[in-house]
């Protein structure tokens, strides 16, 4: 289904969405952060990306499992817990961070499927905005086979042409949120069309960066598991977990138990990310570490997202956000490993 | 004025006699402005390394990786690592010698005076060029910045851009160093805590209110504990599993570990993890700011140092990083000592 809305009416669309839980992008105290939205009135959908992607509303940083305790000495007590039951919308969404979510719907939703990830999908309603111009200077989707208007993920994808939004409606979840402000959208005319391929064809040109001949990388790769390349790209590496924990992509996580009450005994057993990037994440109770140094760890990065993962889900397991690279604390940087990888030899 | 020919000089001297192993300093990155840390080993390769207001990093942590590192070697070469030290870098050295973490013959200062100025805050910058791209950042003249940006050039004034730790900086010339390039010219800094005073003037619950809401952003990337030279223990509380654990460990040790800190990032935990750290870096924090500027949600870590740098000021008359040969605060104490507990 193909759109137009005013900028005029788009508040008016957002508010007949009450039913509901609405989050968009926020500036807080100099951060772009995806928030709960009270008013639709606030939605501001002029913004550069986000520090943290839309993963943390769909894959949570701390999800609980389910609640233990006792309330004797000798009745243990176990309560399932599901993720709140609440129809989600989230707009503002940018092609790359839509385009992860399908690539970590691949591993949550494959062979194995988890339950509580899969909640929160289906009922997440998810609202793009195409790139006009590339909100980050480090986007390089063009080279990971995403676009800056790339549909992948989402349910309705919005363009900004100036006053007005050309809205296209890619599923039924879609349609039914368009239905609900049906009265103040109106069918696009020829020179929408004309003025939205030529926004979108711009769009493409205006990427700065870019990973040459990506496809030479995973084969390569796949020869470089003993490289001295990546003792020398990881000599500044601090170990911490800003890239990945920022990734849109990265899925990784930690199940743990933790009580919280003593007497009466009392805890959840929960889910959190983990993290590559930390020493202790591959860390055996024996006391062997089989990744032990940050070579290990970066090689570990790159090899996860441009070889293991393109073995088995013949995807990148990056959309070029550029996040990793604009706020690594020392500039390392994946498109030049990657490009010092395929010309490595 | 440091003159960037003296240094890569020098530079390339002692790599050639091989009177260090390499050369931690500063070179161009890939991200607009920002330079990012070089570890040069060839005297050919000196003409890489740069020396601008954005040269934020304090790179003595790297001294501490490579002692790490040593550490694994079976055949290590004990040669002084070069490092590239600014005022506040150079305290930092002080503090690891003072606490015989490294020896004064493991390095090699260069030590670079900011001449008046310091480093660039980049969350300044980018407020004062609204939108525009900042390529390159110079010192320029006594006291101003030349920023080059997408649409030309411009001076500004380094006080409008410098980072706060910069503006109540009590050493940006460096405090010890082998060879050192720069002007000693000190910029008075009047009130060395007047970030933590304004906080203090604050109610308790403002100041509550205000720390509620930041370190609820936390997500635990620990790039301030990363990124921190004094933050060098082989064994953290936040870990999950102890680095002390060795294959030979016994068991019963292991189930004896205690966790200090849950995985979960909320207010709570964020809380014991930011104090915690906050209070082990009391006595020792040399105030680079470092923790602050790679906090990925601006989260203002250096207040809570700032605020054991002005306890330990006030209340034992004790500044960091200024004599190695000096003990240390937490492990030292006075006869004197009006508290009774201590005799």
């Amino acid at each position: 289904m193909e759109k137009i809305l005013t900028k005029k009416s788009f508040p008016e669309w957002a508010e007949k969405l009450k039913a509901y839980k609405i989050y968009a992008p926020i500036l807080d105290d100099g951060t772009w952060s995806y928030e709960v939205i009270n008013k639709a009135g606030d939605i501001d959908l002029d913004f550069p990306n986000t520090v943290q992607a839309p993963k943390k509303i769909i894959n949570p940083q701390r999800e609980v499992f389910l609640e233990f305790g006792r309330s004797d000495e000798d009745t243990p007590e176990i309560k399932e817990v599901l993720p709140e039951e609440k129809p989600v919308v989230i707009f503002g969404v940018r092609p790359c961070d839509a385009k992860a979510l399908t690539l970590t719907d691949m591993v949550f939703d494959g062979d194995s499927k988890d339950v509580y990830y899969l909640k929160r999908r289906n009922q997440t309603v998810i609202i793009g905005l195409s790139c006009n111009t590339p909100p980050s200077p480090n986007c390089f989707c063009t080279s990971v086979d995403g676009s800056p208007h790339s549909e992948e993920g989402f349910d309705i994808l919005l363009t900004d042409l100036g006053d007005r939004y050309f809205v296209r409606s890619l599923t039924k979840k879609g349609d039914t949120l368009i239905d609900l402000g049906k009265a103040l959208f109106t069918a696009p005319k020829a020179n929408d069309k004309k003025e939205l391929t030529k926004i979108h064809t711009d769009a493409e040109k205006k990427l700065k960066r870019e990973i040459k001949d990506v496809a030479k990388i995973p084969p390569k790769l796949k020869e470089m598991f003993e490289s001295p390349l990546w003792d020398d790209e990881s000599m500044s590496c601090l170990r911490c977990g800003i890239c990945t924990y920022l990734c849109p992509t990265c899925h990784c996580f930690d199940i743990s138990d933790e009580v919280t009450s003593v007497s009466p005994f009392k805890g959840y057993r929960i889910r959190t990310w983990d993290n590559c990037q930390f020493p202790d994440f591959t860390m055996h109770s024996s006391g062997h570490n089989p990744r032990p140094d940050k070579a290990s760890r970066l090689r570990q990065r790159i090899m996860h997202k441009y070889q293991y993962f393109v073995e088995r889900y013949d995807h990148y397991q990056c959309t070029g956000c550029g996040r990793c690279v604009s706020k690594c604390p020392v500039g390392i940087d994946i498109i030049e490993v990657l490009n010092k990888v395929r010309d490595y030899g | 004025m440091v003159k960037l020919e003296d240094l890569r000089q020098e530079a390339a001297g002692i790599l050639k006699s091989g009177k260090v192993k390499y050369i931690i300093g500063y070179t161009r990155g890939t991200n607009g402005f920002r330079p990012i840390p070089a570890f040069i080993k060839d005297p050919d390769d000196v003409e890489n390394l740069i020396w601008n207001p954005a040269c934020v990093h304090n790179l003595t942590k790297f001294i501490v990786d490579e002692k790490k590192r040593l550490k694994k070697e079976k055949n290590p070469d004990k040669r002084p690592i070069g490092i590239i030290v600014k005022g506040c870098d150079s305290r930092a050295i002080n503090v690891l010698l003072q606490e015989k973490y490294i020896n004064r013959e493991d390095v090699y200062l260069l030590g670079v005076s900011c001449e008046k100025t310091g480093v660039l805050d980049e969350k300044k910058l980018n407020k004062k060029l609204k939108g525009r791209r900042a390529l390159q950042v110079d010192f320029k003249d006594n006291g101003s910045w030349l920023v080059t940006t997408d649409s030309g050039q411009e001076k500004i004034q380094a006080e409008e851009l410098l980072a706060d730790r910069c503006i109540e900086c009590k050493a940006n010339f460096p405090v010890v160093y082998d060879i050192v390039f720069g002007d000693k010219s000190l910029r008075k800094t009047d009130r060395p805590f007047q970030s933590v005073e304004n906080m203090e003037n604050l109610s308790q619950k403002e100041r509550w209110e205000f720390w509620k809401e930041q370190l609820d952003k936390c997500i635990r990337c620990y790039a301030c504990r990363s990124a921190c030279p004094m933050c060098y223990c082989d064994e953290c509380v936040v870990d999950t599993i102890s680095f002390a654990v060795e294959p030979d460990t016994p068991a019963e040790e292991k189930a004896q570990k205690i966790k200090w800190i849950e995985k979960s990032p909320n207010l709570s935990e964020n809380i014991i993890y930011h104090l915690t750290r906050a209070m082990h870096l009391a006595g020792r924090c040399i105030d680079c700011g470092e923790c602050e500027r790679v906090c990925p949600l601006d989260i203002p870590i250096r207040f809570l140092n700032k605020k054991m740098e002005k306890e330990a000021k006030t209340l034992f008359d004790y500044e960091v990083g200024f004599d190695p040969g000096k003990p240390s605060l937490v492990s030292s104490f006075k006869d004197e000592d009006p508290e009774d507990f201590i005799r």
